[in-house]
């Protein structure tokens, strides 16, 4: 019997049905952030935006590389008009990884930041909205550095650092998508 | 969390499982699949854009997207000491390996081993310690319950002891000799953290034994807590003391707060009165910009130290009944550059780890320690994030070694 085929398979059919990632402490559902970030959205568009390569180098020598060439961004729409945009990402924050949701205008400035998930002993203090809040209208052409335009937590450094560091890439991001319209 | 909104690039994990599905039915429905060379071929052609697409997911994920169920921590730090007129000494002061495994969502275990001065025996200054070994349970989104061998809530040092998290070569000396950091106990602990920025932290823990106090050595004089402190190294437990400590980060950029400890420490043992020890604090750190701002006060007291002192007297280093001191830190970041950082910074602090004695009679009380006045001047540079080079200069108003310089490389990751 040829069992070659099937046999190949086995194990994509086995990864295939692994989940993405498993969560630990989930304080918001990505579903629930976005419906948050834009109440008003009556739709949710996916775009799988990918950089060339002039675009990530464009972006690297700003100082913010993409990490990825490849990002999921969400338009929020209301009838025919932009809203603004969605991105969910993760970063590690002192050990382990922090799921957040970065919300943008339509101009590309920032909405809202929100933590869906953080898994660490310390450091929960990036989910204070106090916090949060100093994302709000931050923009490329804001340092979005700790020490800088956002305060640090005293004993949650690490964190903050990598959320900030986060939330600067996908302001980056965003706008390198708008500005070569990935978006439309 | 719905898989498909998750960054990076879901489409590609969705078209791979479209693929796989189609693929597996493909196979399954195909009666003449083993005969059929071009059906093979086909699924070659599909097999390769799984692949392609598995390529493709897999460089679009973020470095470590794959949760980890245990994460290995591991700090350390290496220092130069050189007093004016005294030895100079290298060391490596202490290495720490830990390990975080989580066992499911919400339980999680925590674990530090530490190596002070590079070499334990018999014939060695080092020690081997377990810092940390905690179990965690989440019981909702802003609380949780620790139990097990935990850092106590108290200062800005005890809970945050990594070389890169503060400055200096060597930790203040407010929080070393009054507030023993790095101080831990066993017990249970809750946790609480609110978006009002409050986080409440209290428990049940072991506490001190007192009537391990060592009236020949002068252990007592440097760190009164230090000489007593059990680490939970076959623990007298028959006292349970209880801690908790507020903490309010509602600005951001500030940080307010105060912690207490107290609980019995003789432990019901023959001869000695039922004596307590107390320590509390104050403290606050503000970081605007590039400015980093702290300030701390803590006090501890024993009591019935006359009882505990009057059969100890003609020994040089009797139990205070108050100890305390207090620290003012400003750090400037003068320069960045990436992840790299230059911060001066300087630190004045006022300790007295025998402010007061009880009185046991004429002659025999102890005369108040005088308090030691020190400045610490230097300077931290951030090479990169997780490795730090420190170098400063201090200055005591008491001790015999009026000042010395400090060198020291300290280091903390984690994979």
């Amino acid at each position: 019997m040829h069992r070659g085929p099937l046999m190949r398979l086995a194990p994509v059919v086995i990864a295939s049905l692994a989940p993405l990632t498993a969560h630990a402490v989930d304080y918001l559902t990505a579903d629930q952030a976005r419906r948050l970030m834009f109440p008003d959205a009556d739709v949710f568009e996916p775009h799988e935006v990918a950089l060339n390569a002039a675009q990530l180098q464009a972006l690297a020598a700003s100082g913010t590389p993409a990490r990825s060439a490849r990002w999921a961004v969400q338009t929020a729409r209301h009838g025919a008009s932009t809203l603004g945009y969605v991105v969910v990402d993760e970063v590690i924050g002192k050990f382990e990884l922090i799921t957040y949701a970065v919300g943008l205008n339509a101009d590309g400035s920032v909405r809202q930041v929100e933590i869906l998930s953080y898994r660490e002993s310390h450091g929960h203090e990036v989910r204070l909205p106090a916090w949060r809040k100093q994302f709000i209208g931050k923009t490329t052409t804001s340092p979005l550095r700790v020490g800088q335009d956002i305060a640090n937590i005293s004993g949650a450094t690490l964190s903050c650092n990598h959320v900030t560091d986060g939330v600067r890439r996908i302001v980056a991001v965003v706008e390198a998508a708008r500005r070569n319209r990935l978006l439309a | 969390m719905r898989p498909d909104l998750m960054n990076p690039c879901p489409p590609a994990h969705a078209r791979l499982g479209a693929i796989t599905l189609a693929l597996t039915l493909a196979t399954l429905t195909s009666g003449a699949w083993a005969q059929d060379a071009d059906v093979n071929r086909r699924l070659d052609k599909l097999g390769a854009e799984v692949e392609s697409l598995k390529a493709q997911l897999a460089q679009a994920r973020p470095a470590a997207s794959a949760e980890p169920a245990t994460v290995f921590t591991s700090y350390g730090e290496l220092n130069y000491n050189r007093p004016k007129g005294g030895d100079a000494r290298a060391d490596v002061r202490r290495f720490v390996l830990g390990f975080q495994h989580r066992f499911d969502d919400k339980t999680k275990v925590v674990t530090e081993l530490e190596v002070e001065h590079a070499v334990s025996s018999a014939d060695d200054p080092g020690e081997v310690e377990v810092e940390q070994a905690f179990l965690e349970r989440r019981l909702s989104a802003s609380t949780s319950l620790r139990a097990g061998l935990f850092l106590i809530p108290m200062g800005l040092l005890n809970e945050n002891h990594e070389p890169t998290a503060y400055y200096g070569v060597e930790r203040n000396t407010v929080e070393t000799a009054i507030i023993p950091s790095t101080w831990r106990e066993g017990g249970l602990q809750y946790v609480g953290s609110f978006d009002n920025g409050l986080t409440v932290q209290a428990g049940l823990s072991t506490g001190f034994d007192l009537t391990k106090w060592d009236a020949t050595s002068t252990e007592g004089s440097e760190s009164p807590l230090g000489a007593v402190h059990q680490e939970m190294a076959l623990a007298r437990a028959r006292n349970i003391s209880t801690f908790a400590a507020l903490n309010w980060r509602g600005l951001p950029g500030l940080l307010v707060g105060a912690s207490l400890f107290t609980g019995g420490a003789t432990h019901g043992q023959s001869g000695y009165p039922s004596a307590r020890v107390t320590l509390w604090d104050v403290h606050a750190r503000w970081t605007p910009e590039r400015w980093d701002i702290s300030a701390l006060y803590t006090q501890g007291r024993i009591s019935h130290t006359a009882e505990l002192n009057t059969p100890l007297v003609g020994n040089p280093t009797l139990i205070p009944s108050r100890f305390d001191g207090w620290y003012l830190q400003s750090a400037y970041t003068v320069w960045r550059s990436g992840d790299q950082a230059l911060s001066p910074f300087a630190r004045y602090e006022r300790v007295n780890t025998g402010r007061r004695y009880e009185d046991i009679g004429s002659g025999l009380t102890p005369e108040p320690l005088p308090t030691e006045r020190i400045v610490t001047v230097g300077v931290n540079y951030r090479l990169t994030e997780g490795v730090v080079v420190k170098a400063d200069l201090q200055r005591f108003q008491q001790a015999s070694d009026s000042r010395r310089l400090n060198l020291g490389l300290g280091l903390g990751w984690s994979f």
